[in-house]
This record gives structure tokens, C-alpha cells and sequence, in this order.
């Protein structure tokens, strides 16, 4: 793979905010991006007027049921008046707002520019999942009347087919990530859970059960990144985006190796390859990668190179991803801890590595110093891949 | 999905689908209760930036220009509203004629952000006077 891009200036995050995740939030949309983005502004330093241009990222329409979410989040998020543009690649957005975020920057375009990412999927009825219904080819799958929790369970099938994995394996991520989130002040999902809480759950699609999958959610999430200049003005711990990627892979999803994201392979390498990162598992201090399932936080940092393929689950066991480990994995608790309020959740993987790096982590700080971090997240009709390297 | 009554329809191989969620349940936001809660009294409920004193109907929770959040809600004064334009509809959705044509008019309050479409009856002008007649939702007005 290769890749040609040019980057004309250094880019830091400056500031980040957050609002609590929850089911059925009382806030409208455009109040829930407007709390995430002022608190962003504020940990930032900057006013509103300061901001050149506003990047909104959101999952589909539908989710808020309200179309064309991007013009009608911008009032909350920030962006009347300015350049606005809105990111949308399904379960990628969240990482996708921040590297759009990221190139306003770094190409010389912005020299301030604030990325909010907002979802509210409680207003659907009976249940979110129904959007999910659009996203088939018409002719060849939707007879079947599938729905995501279908094709999850049969990516983790496979992944557990093909390396001989255990479902007491897998289920120790829900198991570490919920544990996590107690720490984490916007968590919706908190909890001391063990591997029997998870296998005696109710089985929704097997092997997907209840505890293997991350609650629905609503949610917002925003950042301020800023040119290298700005940045050493406005604060003296930038964190500084070394490097992005992403990609998208064949959208047949029949048609992918199920037991491994190469779409998440190849983001990494172009994002490693821009941070001069060789070797992710020795250089990556902390890593947040997107787990709306278990399983997928294991697939993950196999294609995210933090672990050979096959073999995240018996490093998972070691405790090298645990809080305490050496590659601390989703020490926010994740999707299935805090909550999956899409393009949100994405964002907050990147706001968690951004704190860690600042050292603003509070209970959900790693212990051992971290100097390098990776957030990623994965969707669109599941092969979309984005990944962000952060460096203090 | 909607098909020309002139396609091709019948000679097509298809498949037939209804792929919409069934209801949504939006929530009005705590400062969207504040101005509903107040049409219940017969109130104009806004909210007021105390940083640039501006005044938005509805009441909203945060100020656009500053950016920051409000929480003083202020009743605004009723008399003031005026109709800033309005229109005649003469078809219904579905391209009928209705028996009576209908006025919707988005009015207005003095020195006040935003304004808020109602069904209007009377003589309806730009920039007339209106009289709320109705504060049940969507609002009636009357114009003389
Ligand atoms: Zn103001």
C-alpha cells in the first residue's frame, strides 16, 4: 500500500470535552453538541470566535431522526457563520471527525478548528437497530432481513473458528472494559462483571450475547486541534497528532476474510508509517480501540499490529492489556463501558488517549508514563477503518 | 419510495421493501420545557444570554453567538408579536384542494431571536400585529 500525502503543518489537540454517556439523554441533539463543544473550548482556552472552521461529525441521520443531522447540529456545535463540514463514514465517524479535523490544520487551510461528534440513538423506535435495516444490498442479503448483531456474530465466529478461541476468552474484554469504566466519570455501563456474568447472558444472535455487546447510548464528544504555532500559545502540554490513517475496504462484506480487519490494517500502517512508528507493539504506550463487541476489541489490535493475529486473547489473559499491562487497552472501559452513541463514541476514544497523554486522566489514568497512544474506530458497512497516533 | 406513474414498473424484475423505523420519541430539551411548559400559563417563554443580553424564542439552553449556557428564561411580551411573513396554502400533502385555504405565518417579538410558525387568520400582512388566539401547539394568532 502506498500512500502520498503532504502535511504542511504539525497539528496539536488543544482541548476536549465530553458529556456524560447515557440512555435517553433529556437534551436535544444540538444541546448534546453544544455541551461537548463548549467544554472542548474551555479546556482549550479559546472562545468561539476564535475557531476558523468546524468539522460535525455524526452516524446515520436517522439515529436522531432528524435529516441532514450535520446542518442541524451545526447551531450547537459551533459552526454558524463558519466553514462547516460534516463526516459520516458509520462507525468510523468518530476517529474520521477528528482526522478531518486534523487535515483542516495540518494543511494549512485552519489554524483552529473544533470537531464535534454527537449521537442520540435513544429516540428510535422500537429500537436503533431498525436504521441498521438500510444498509444491506437490497437484493442479495436483505431477504434474510438481517441485522447487525447477525454479521457481528458471525465475524466472531469465525475470528473464534479460525485461531481456536474460547468465548471465556473473548469475554474477559467485556469483563476488563466495564471494570474500566467504573473509573470513568461519563460512563453509562461501570461495572465488576466476571466471565460467567457474560456467558450467562442472554444470547441474542450466538454467540453474540447480552454482555458481549455495548448498550445503545447517547452521547457527545468534541475536540480543538491547532496548528504548532497556536498550540505552544494556548498551552504548555500539546499532544500532538503524529499520525492518521484510513481506509475502506471492499464493501461486499461477504467477500472480506471475517476473521481479520485488514481495512483496520491498512489505516494503522499509513497512521504508523506518518508517526516513523516500526514497531506498534513495542512503541505504542496505550491504545483505544473501538469495541462495540468484545470480540472486536481483540480483532482490533491484531490489525492495529499490537498483537499477532490470533493471539490478542492469551495476551488479554497475560494482563498486558489491562490498566497495569504494557499496552493498557481502553482504559476509558470502551464501548462496552461507556456507552456507543456512534461517532461520539468514536471521538471519546480519542479524547481518552488525549487525556492520558496530557496526564489528565484522573482514575482512568494508566500508571505506568505513556508517551505514545492509538485510537481507532471501524464501520460504514463494517469496512471502514480510522486510526489517529498521538505522541506527548 | 415513490415510482412514476408512467415508469416501467411492471416489466422490471424487483423487490419490494418498507425499511423505516417505526417512531421516534424526540425529547424537547430542559429549555424546550421551559417554553412549553409556559405556552400551558398562556406564556411566551425565552431564554436570555446574560453575556450579550440577547433574547431567543424559544427558550434554548445555550447562546449561539457566545456560546455559553443560558439559564435565565424571561417571558417575553405577547403584544409584541408581529408577522414577519407568512404564505396561503391551497393544496393539501397529497396535491387535493382544501376547502378553505390555510394561512401559516411566522411571527415575531420585538428585539427578540427567532420566531415561530402559526396557523394565522385575519387580515395577515408582513410586519401586522398578531394576537396569540391559541397556545396549544402548533400556536393560532389572529391578525386585525
Ligand atoms: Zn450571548
Amino acid at each position: 500500500m502506498k500512500v502520498n500525502i503532504h502535511l504542511n503543518k504539525r497539528v496539536a489537540v488543544i482541548g476536549a470535552g465530553l458529556t456524560p454517556f447515557r440512555r435517553r439523554l433529556l437534551e436535544t441533539p444540538q444541546e448534546i453538541a453544544w455541551e461537548a463543544a463548549s467544554k472542548a473550548l474551555d479546556e482549550a482556552g479559546l472562545e468561539l470566535k476564535d475557531i476558523d472552521c468546524v468539522v460535525i461529525g455524526s452516524a446515520p441521520d436517522a439515529f436522531d431522526g432528524v435529516n441532514l443531522k450535520g446542518e442541524y447540529l451545526s447551531h450547537g456545535s459551533g459552526g454558524i457563520r463558519k466553514p462547516v463540514s460534516r463526516v459520516y463514514v458509520g462507525g468510523a465517524t468518530g476517529v474520521m471527525t477528528a482526522i478531518a479535523g486534523w487535515y483542516h490544520v495540518a494543511s494549512g487551510l485552519c489554524q483552529k478548528v473544533l470537531a464535534v461528534a454527537e449521537e442520540k440513538m435513544s429516540p428510535d423506535r422500537p429500537h436503533p437497530q431498525a436504521i441498521f435495516r438500510y444498509i444491506w444490498d437490497p437484493i442479495l442479503e436483505k431477504p434474510l432481513n438481517p441485522n447487525l448483531i447477525w454479521i457481528f456474530a458471525m465475524e466472531m465466529h469465525r475470528y473464534m473458528a479460525t485461531y481456536g478461541i474460547k468465548k471465556e476468552e473473548i469475554a474477559l474484554v467485556s469483563v476488563k472494559n466495564k471494570r474500566n469504566a467504573v473509573n470513568n466519570p461519563y460512563a453509562q455501563l461501570g461495572s465488576n462483571i466476571t466471565v460467567e456474568d457474560v456467558l450467562k447472558s442472554e444470547v441474542l444472535v450466538w454467540p453474540v450475547q447480552l454482555l458481549d455487546v455495548s448498550p445503545v447510548s447517547d452521547g457527545g464528544a468534541a475536540i480543538v486541534l491547532a496548528s504548532e504555532d497556536v498550540a505552544r500559545r494556548y498551552t504548555d502540554t500539546p499532544v500532538w497528532v503524529e499520525g492518521v490513517g484510513w481506509t475502506l475496504d471492499n464493501t461486499e462484506w461477504p467477500a472480506r476474510d471475517l476473521s481479520y480487519a485488514r481495512y483496520v490494517e491498512f489505516a494503522a500502517r499509513m497512521a504508523y508509517k506518518m508517526a516513523g512508528i516500526e514497531r506498534p507493539n513495542k512503541e505504542i504506550d496505550v491504545a483505544e480501540p473501538y469495541d462495540p463487541f468484545d470480540y472486536k476489541e481483540l480483532h482490533h489490535l491484531e490489525a492495529l499490529q499490537l498483537a499477532k493475529r490470533g493471539e490478542a486473547p492469551k495476551l488479554l489473559k497475560e494482563g498486558v492489556f489491562d490498566i497495569d499491562g504494557d499496552i493498557p487497552s481502553s482504559p476509558s472501559g470502551g464501548l462496552l463501558g461507556v456507552g456507543n452513541p456512534i461517532a461520539a463514541a468514536g471521538l471519546m476514544k480519542v479524547i481518552s488517549i488525549y487525556w492520558q497523554l496530557k496526564g489528565t486522566a484522573g482514575k482512568m489514568q494508566v500508571k505506568r508514563p505513556v508517551h505514545t497512544g492509538v485510537a481507532q474506530a471501524w464501520g460504514d458497512l463494517m469496512q471502514a477503518g480510522t486510526v489517529i497516533v498521538l505522541r506527548n | 419510495m415513490s415510482w412514476e406513474k408512467s415508469g416501467k414498473e411492471g416489466s422490471l424484475l424487483r423487490w419490494y421493501d418498507v425499511m423505516e423505523a417505526e417512531k421516534y420519541e424526540y425529547t424537547v430539551g430542559p429549555a424546550g420545557e421551559q417554553f412549553f411548559n409556559g405556552l400551558k400559563q398562556g406564556k411566551i417563554v425565552g431564554s436570555k444570554c446574560s453575556k450579550c443580553g440577547r433574547i431567543f424564542v424559544p427558550a434554548r439552553s445555550y447562546c449561539e453567538h457566545c456560546f455559553v449556557k443560558i439559564e435565565n428564561y424571561v417571558e417575553v411580551n405577547k403584544d409584541e408579536a408581529y408577522v414577519d411573513s407568512y404564505t396561503i396554502i391551497y393544496n393539501d400533502d397529497e396535491g387535493n384542494k382544501l376547502a378553505q385555504p390555510v394561512f401559516v405565518a411566522l411571527i415575531r417579538f420585538l428585539n427578540v431571536e427567532g420566531g415561530l410558525l402559526c396557523y394565522a387568520e385575519g387580515n395577515v400582512k408582513v410586519g401586522a400585529k398578531a394576537k396569540i388566539t391559541s397556545f396549544q401547539w402548533p400556536l393560532r394568532v389572529k391578525v386585525d
